[in-house]
């Protein structure tokens, strides 16, 4: 009985899992820097991690890159801004940056998380494109300039901080709601047991423990589900 | 006599219950919809706010285009003054084209276009197109949900009752935004 429900409960994840793939064309996040169109070389790919995982630790602000050879049927702006909220870049305080690269639409779009609009306005983030990235990409070094356009926002960055990862905190408190509840049903159930002899012996069900969404033990865990609205700047190169 | 007190009892109960759920998804959705066109309100007037620094550096540059300006000028206070959401579309679809008007005399001056302030109002102004553009698509997805849930049943006789109509699309002016260049 309960192994059936549970088959048909896999079948219908299964088909929702199949319908949402269907529907989003956009590629899976695989770290920071998600060199799709294959343009970036290891070194600089390994410097943009790293600059990254600072951004991360020491201004709670996510950065991806991200080049693709085309944006079609779309617009790279459109793309950006859909991936941006796909992927969910920057917390709860929508501290996100996305650099996206268009290779073959030789296009760049840097799209702005609602959060970091103030200290990123549209023109800053044109006149960086501008002095230090665009310069690279003429020249074909993809990897050079989207380094150096990284490095530029981790300087314009430097000086705020913003919370990450407010996820964990709910999940603390909703773990200490389940357990509280829990404990009370448990109590509520034990004073009516029947005082009878030969009554059923009430076995309380083992709590099980929930499971954090996404595995420590550090490397890459996905974004923290920030926000954007279209915000940003972008050059043809 | 009794029986027919209670079965009358039930089915006021039960109407009651479906009642209380259709208003509260109705609020639901409405303040969805509300919350969606704030948001588009937010950029359009963001963008109401851009004109001025933009009209005014286009002026340095090209002083005798007295006429732009002044279209510009127009639409900018027709956007201000409209008051209802289909007014203030109408309103922003005849700025779109005066803008588009003046981004092209921009095109003809080769100093303004090098301008930094230039430059950077560009990407103020494109960045709030971009935001005006994702704002409306959101705002129509919320009023294809909303129109959709009150012309179904049993929904249509609730919002009838509380006299909820269709809410209208924000469709973009013709040619308004850049269509996407196709290079071969």
């Amino acid at each position: 009985m309960q192994k059936a429900f549970h088959r048909r409960f896999l079948i219908v994840i299964l088909l929702l899992l199949a319908t949402a793939s269907c529907f989003a064309a956009l590629p899976r996040p695989v770290g920071y820097v998600n060199d799709f169109a294959n343009v970036i070389g290891r070194d600089h790919r390994q410097q943009m991690e790293d600059v990254a995982t600072s951004l991360k630790e020491e201004h709670g602000v996510e950065l991806a890159v991200v080049t693709i050879r085309t944006a079609a049927p779309l617009t790279p702006k459109d793309y950006a801004t859909q991936l941006f909220n796909e992927w969910g870049i920057g917390g709860p305080e929508d501290s996100g940056l996305l650099i996206l690269l268009s290779v073959d639409d030789r296009e760049i779009q840097v799209e702005v998380g609602y959060g970091l609009e103030g200290v990123l306005p549209d023109g800053k983030v044109g006149a960086i494109l501008d002095q230090a990235v665009v310069p690279h990409l003429a020249k074909g070094e993809y990897g050079q300039g989207l380094l150096a356009g990284a490095k530029v926002f981790k300087g314009e960055l430097a000086g705020e901080h913003y919370e990450l990862g407010r996820r964990e905190d709910d999940w603390l408190v909703a773990f200490i709601i389940f357990i509280l509840i829990a404990v009370i049903v448990t109590y509520l159930y034990r004073r009516q047991e029947p005082k009878g002899p030969g009554g059923t012996v009430h076995r309380p069900r083992p709590v099980r423990v929930p499971r954090f969404p996404h595995g420590g033990g550090g490397g890459f865990g996905g974004f923290g589900g920030g926000r954007s609205g279209g915000g940003g700047a972008g050059r043809k190169f | 006599m009794r029986k027919g007190l209670i079965i009358v009892g039930v089915v006021v109960l039960v109407f009651l219950v479906a009642f209380i759920s259709q208003y509260n998804s109705l609020v639901t959705l409405e303040t969805n919809v509300d919350a969606r066109w704030a948001q588009v309100e937010n950029q359009l007037q963001r963008r109401a706010d851009l004109i001025p620094n933009l009209v005014n550096t286009v002026k340095g540059y090209a002083s005798h285009e007295e006429r732009v300006f002044s279209e510009i000028a127009a639409a900018r206070s027709r956007l201000l003054a409209a008051g209802d959401p289909g007014a203030r579309m109408e309103a922003n679809n005849s700025l779109d084209a005066a803008l588009g008007r003046l981004l092209a005399i921009a095109e003809s001056y080769p100093e303004l276009k090098a301008d930094a302030s230039f430059i950077r109002l560009q990407d103020e102004l494109a960045g709030t197109e971009n935001r005006i553009a994702v704002e409306r698509m959101r705002y129509n997805e919320s009023v294809e949900t909303w129109n959709r849930a009150i012309r179904r049943f049993p929904t249509v006789i609730f919002a009838g009752l509380l006299g909820k109509g269709a809410r209208p699309y924000f469709q973009a002016a013709e040619g308004a935004r850049e269509v996407p260049q196709v290079q071969f």
